[in-house]
């Protein structure tokens, strides 16, 4: 089963399947585009992701996602690759992924006479594993509206400007008040754990501080403890440890109301 | 008149003639051969660094259905070696493997799935050796010997020079700085992998069509490796899809002919797939280099003691010639009076390293450029001022001692740098850094010889015919690997020979067609084979016209005022056009081809009395100059650095076709930011941890930012319409200028190439006390 095949086609040169009956889902209609609801936004599994790049909805309702669309592959990739595919593939490195967090994503899993929802911090589970049935496809994605957020901040580290597997990323959805203070915040990172880390305590430590250099500061020792990054040969845990928290402030750079504030 | 219009004139910007072709897909590369009854061959490579063979276990192989044969060693019947300068590479492992990349057995299927399924039922039984994975561990005294018999140990090539009073002057210097650099390998990462077919035609003639720069050369190591006459051996060499270096001497040639000598008059294919062409190609050199550079107090530089140590893994492929070119330009394009310059190229059990753009320069650019920048913030001199008061003018000696007797526009060129936006308004767009970035601008000075050195004959043959239908035939003698020399060629004789598109044919490079002309390397293809195209050209034209005029004018003399046109001659006084399709049978056969040969000039000068580095290229007679700047910004968070603007100026002598001499040096450029930035090759044991293009990072579109090259256009009076080389000197430049930016930037120099994020965050981190914002 694959729908544009972009990840199936790595594995398939490591490990050639013969003879190999492949599924396409990326034919299903119903599998692709966005629909507006009333309380936000249904993304089809097999959109892909230019697609929704270039999708006034995703890009307006959901500028976090966008952003991390925008650096995924490369044009061929994008046009090929779809969000569902990025969904279960379930890299830690899947540039969808941490926005989809931030954005709290439910996704719909279908079978041939079931329909069912579930987190998708619930669904990835490991490396590679998801909570995908046999018989089960992944749907859609439901994301809500929250006009709430002023920032919406992604930012990967790699290796290059295109083409790279991240080394460390950060999605953010910040709502700081004129005055500077973090009414609300949720974090995602990605690439440096076995999954995304969304770390709720992280969060919690800053909601209600002011957004200035200190205050990210005082939560790097519980990110830390949150992340458990890997040496491998694109980068060290030593490195994905240290930028994990650099990349935090970069929120300063960010902030919506004065230029520079907190720093 | 508009028939003039589409005249290929020299100095035009005109689009390549292999654009279209190649960018529809039509153009025909080596491996592009699916003819019927095909065969397949591949090779079962060693997999361990060092190790004697003891028995290749191939029965199972031989019995599995579709194999056709299975050949080892003991199947070639020649010397079973192969090299350019040095033969010490086998076509299939005999005693030893010397690297995980080693060719051991061959196999000959009916198809793709079986050939892989026998490759991998190959058993080889070894006795494993020691490695040796490093420079310093070759050296050691004692140390387990790769080649055995070869009298210099794991030494390949040594080299000592020195001119005044080498680096003791160093103590007669106001000013010394000394820097250790290490340089990484590079691959080349050609869209194209090695490859190409082969046949044994009826009458015994063994035809190879491979991905070649050197199909000439390459006649004579299949001959000799395989013991088979030269003269049955014929190779042709289409457009390469890139090259590099890495096809410049053996790849797949003596495999593809060994297999073919045992397919029974079949057609055989290999080509070496990514992982193949990394695990077996060549790479550039990496090296170690250690610096020492003093100046006097007003900035005149006067003693440098350089070593430079290259590994070159396991075989010669020119390693002894890169480490001599090094050598060579090891003290850049300056004055120095006294130097100290010595190196060594070393076996180990690693990649093998070869040829690349550059070929050993832009290792010691790196070091000496960086070195300057050192000595001029000792001296507290801008690094353009340094370089101008160091600069060699025409007439001056380099650091070897050998004077610069052709054209040398580098001070033309510092002052085009000193005049221009980016070198003037660097301090402001510095200074407008955004927050957690620092932003930087460096500066680098390269020069880069051409053609082989002072030993090896550096000629090309050109050859062109007056077709029956009245075009012009140019047979093309080098390879065009993608650099558009061949489109280069067409104009050459276009301009002379005052013809359109529509009247020019080519014929690319065919043992059996075109003339031997040399290698498509060391920055010499357009200016030799260039030189060689126009007297080939002129001889044809005057013949032509003269026998025109003895035919169709009244006056034997009027061959002076006939005019070749577009697809005729032309009679001015008389307004008379004779079509060339009539003219041609005014001509003997033999009349209708021109045939004309060059050969470089080389130096008289002898910087050294060891034979054996001035066999290895030293010194150059004719140089091409550039200075290269960089504006970078580096990312205090992450590490990561970009290239944000880069300017390359230089002196090439007179450009032929702008556009084809613009994207040479964009290409150099591109190429050396990635190795500044970000490829690395990781071999740990002798093997390649970044086996692929997913873990060896070469930089995209997206990483290379605008670049502006600005030819300065001196005459070169020895070259063809005044050029000079411009293939290869791009690459020297972006390391040292990048590596200069991130200093300047940063405040923090990293003598280690790539300057990759982690690298860089590391040294920031230092530089702070190393606790600011760590997590
Ligand atoms: C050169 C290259 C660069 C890349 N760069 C990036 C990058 O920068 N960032 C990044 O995140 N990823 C990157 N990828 C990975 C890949 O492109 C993405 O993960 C992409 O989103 C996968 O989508 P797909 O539709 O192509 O997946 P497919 O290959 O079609 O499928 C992947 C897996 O998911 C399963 N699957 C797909 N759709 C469904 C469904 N609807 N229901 C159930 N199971 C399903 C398939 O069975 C398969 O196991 C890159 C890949 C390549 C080859």
């Amino acid at each position: 089963m694959y729908a544009g095949g972009t990840d199936l086609l790595v594995r398939l040169r490591k490990n050639p399947v013969n003879p190999f009956p492949l599924v396409c889902l990326g034919q299903i209609k119903e599998l692709k585009g966005v629909r507006e609801s009333p309380e936000g936004a249904f993304i089809g599994a097999c959109s892909s992701h230019a697609s929704l790049l270039s999708n006034p909805i995703i890009r307006y309702a959901f500028p976090v996602l966008a952003k991390g669309l925008q650096v995924l592959g490369s044009p061929p990739i994008r046009n090929m690759g779809t969000i569902g595919g990025n969904i279960c593939t379930a890299s830690p490195a899947g540039d969808t992924l941490p926005p989809l967090y931030v954005l709290d994503a439910v996704l719909e899993i279908r079978s041939q006479n079931a329909v069912r929802r579930i987190a998708i911090k619930d669904f990835i589970v490991g490396p590679g594993q998801q909570r995908l049935n046999k018989g089960e496809i992944l749907a859609g994605i439901w994301l809500k509206n929250d006009p709430d957020f002023n920032i919406h901040h992604f930012e990967k580290v790699g290796q290059r400007n295109a083409l790279a597997i991240s080394v460390a990323s950060l999605s953010a959805l910040l709502k700081v008040s004129e005055s500077g203070i973090i009414e609300r915040v949720r974090l995602a990172w990605g690439s440096v754990a076995p999954t995304i880390v969304s770390p709720t305590n992280v969060e919690a430590a800053l909601k209600g501080h002011f957004l200035s250099k200190d205050t990210l500061q005082k939560v790097m020792p519980l990110l830390r403890e949150a992340i458990s990054p890997i040496d491998d040969i694109r980068a060290t845990a030593a490195y994905r440890r240290t930028v994990a928290g650099n990349i935090l402030l970069r929120l300063l750079a960010s902030f919506p109301y004065k230029e520079g504030y907190g720093t | 008149m508009t028939v003039q219009k589409n005249i290929l004139k020299v100095g035009k910007a005109i689009h390549r003639i292999d654009a279209r072709s190649k960018v529809r897909g039509a153009e025909k590369y080596a491996s592009d051969y699916y003819g019927q009854n095909l065969v397949w061959a591949g090779v079962k490579r060693a997999g361990i660094p060092h190790a004697r063979i003891k028995n290749i276990i191939i029965e199972k192989t031989k019995n599995l259905t579709g194999v056709i044969s299975v050949l080892t060693y003991r199947d070639i019947h020649g010397s079973n070696r192969q090299g350019v300068i040095r033969r010490d590479q086998p076509v299939l492992a005999d005693d030893k493997v010397r690297h995980c990349g080693d060719a051991v057995a061959l196999v000959l299927a009916e198809d793709q799935a079986v050939l892989k399924e026998a490759l991998d039922l190959i058993a080889i039984d070894y006795e494993p050796l020691p490695g040796i994975f490093s420079i310093g561990k070759a050296l050691e005294q004692g140390a387990p010997l790769i080649h055995e018999e070869h009298p210099g140990g794991n030494v390949l090539l040594k080299g000592d020079l020195k001119t005044g009073r080498g680096e003791a002057a160093l103590e007669e210097c106001d000013v010394v700085v000394e820097g250790y650099f290490t340089v990484p390998y590079q691959e080349h990462a050609y869209l194209e992998t090695e490859g190409g077919w082969a046949l044994l035609t009826e009458d015994g003639h063994l035809e190879i069509t491979a991905s070649t720069q050197t199909p000439f050369r390459d006649l004579a190591e299949v001959a000799e490796a395989l013991g088979i006459e030269r003269e049955s051996i014929r190779i042709r060499a289409p457009y390469c899809g890139g090259a590099f270096g890495g096809k410049d001497g053996i790849t797949v040639q003596s495999l593809l002919a060994l297999a073919a000598l045992h397919c029974q008059g079949r057609p055989v294919r290999m080509v070496w797939d990514r992982e193949e062409s990394f695990i077996a190609g060549v790479k550039r050199h990496p090296g170690s280099l250690h610096y020492r550079l003093g100046a006097k107090a007003d900035g005149t530089l006067y003693a440098l003691s350089a070593e430079v140590y290259y590994d070159t893994g396991p075989y010669d492929h020119l390693g002894g010639a890169i480490l001599a070119l090094g050598l060579e330009h090891a003290g850049g394009p300056y004055r120095i009076p006294h130097a100290s310059i010595r190196g060594w190229s070393v076996y180990t059990n690693n990649p093998v390293a070869g040829a690349f753009r550059g070929f050993g320069v832009p290792q010691v650019a790196a070091a000496m450029e960086q070195t300057m920048d050192m000595l001029a913030a000792k001296l507290d001199l801008s690094p353009l001022e340094m370089r101008r008061r160091n600069a060699v003018h025409r007439g001056d000696k380099t650091p070897l001692g050998v004077t610069l007797i052709s054209s040398t526009g580098l001070a033309e060129c510092l002052d085009a740098v000193a005049e221009h936006a980016l070198w003037k308004e660097k301090e402001r767009w510095k200074a407008s850094a955004g927050s957690s970035k620092k932003r930087g601008v460096g500066i680098a000075c390269v020069m880069h010889g051409m053609g082989y050195g002072p030993i090896v004959p550096d000629y090309a043959n050109a050859k062109i015919e007056l077709t029956k239908k009245g075009a012009f035939r140019i047979f093309c003698g080098v390879v065009d690997m993608g650099q558009g020399n061949a489109s280069t060629y067409l104009q050459i004789a276009g301009d002379i020979l005052n013809q359109d598109m529509d009247h020019l044919e080519l014929v690319l490079p065919d043992t059996e067609k075109t003339l031997p002309s040399g290698s498509a390397s060391a920055s010499r293809t357009t200016y030799t084979f260039g030189n060689a195209l126009i007297g080939a050209a002129e001889a044809l034209k005057k013949r032509i016209l003269q026998r025109s005029a003895e035919t169709c004018a009244s006056d034997p003399n009027d061959g002076l005022t006939m005019v070749l046109r577009p697809g005729s001659v032309f009679h001015p006084p008389t307004g008379k056009e004779i079509p060339l399709s009539q003219i041609v049978r005014m001509l003997d056969e033999s009349e209708r081809i021109s045939v004309f040969e060059f050969r470089a000039p080389v130096t008289q000068e002898r910087p050294t009395e060891d034979e054996n580095l001035r066999l290895h290229g030293i010194p150059h007679r004719i140089f091409s100059y550039g200075v290269h700047l960089a504006y970078v910004e580096v990312d205090e968070l992450t590490g990561k650095v970009e290239a944000q603007r880069y300017l390359a100026i230089s002196d090439c002598g007179r450009i032929i076709n702008p556009q084809v001499f613009e994207q040479q040096i964009q290409g150099g450029i591109a190429q050396g930011i990635g190795y500044a930035l970000c490829e690395d090759l990781v071999v740990a044991r002798g093997k390649i941890q970044t086996p692929n293009l997913s873990t060896y990072v070469i930089p995209t579109a997206m990483d290379i930012p605008e670049m502006e090259s600005i030819a300065i256009e001196k005459q070169e009076e020895t070259g063809p319409f005044g050029l000079k080389g411009a293939g290869e000197i791009a690459i020297d430049g972006p390391l040292p200028a990048i590596a200069n930016a991130v200093a300047d930037a940063c405040g923090v120099r990293i003598f280690h190439a790539p300057l990759a994020a982690g690298r860089v965050l590391t040294a920031l981190e230092a530089k702070r006390g190393g606790k600011e914002v760590k997590a």
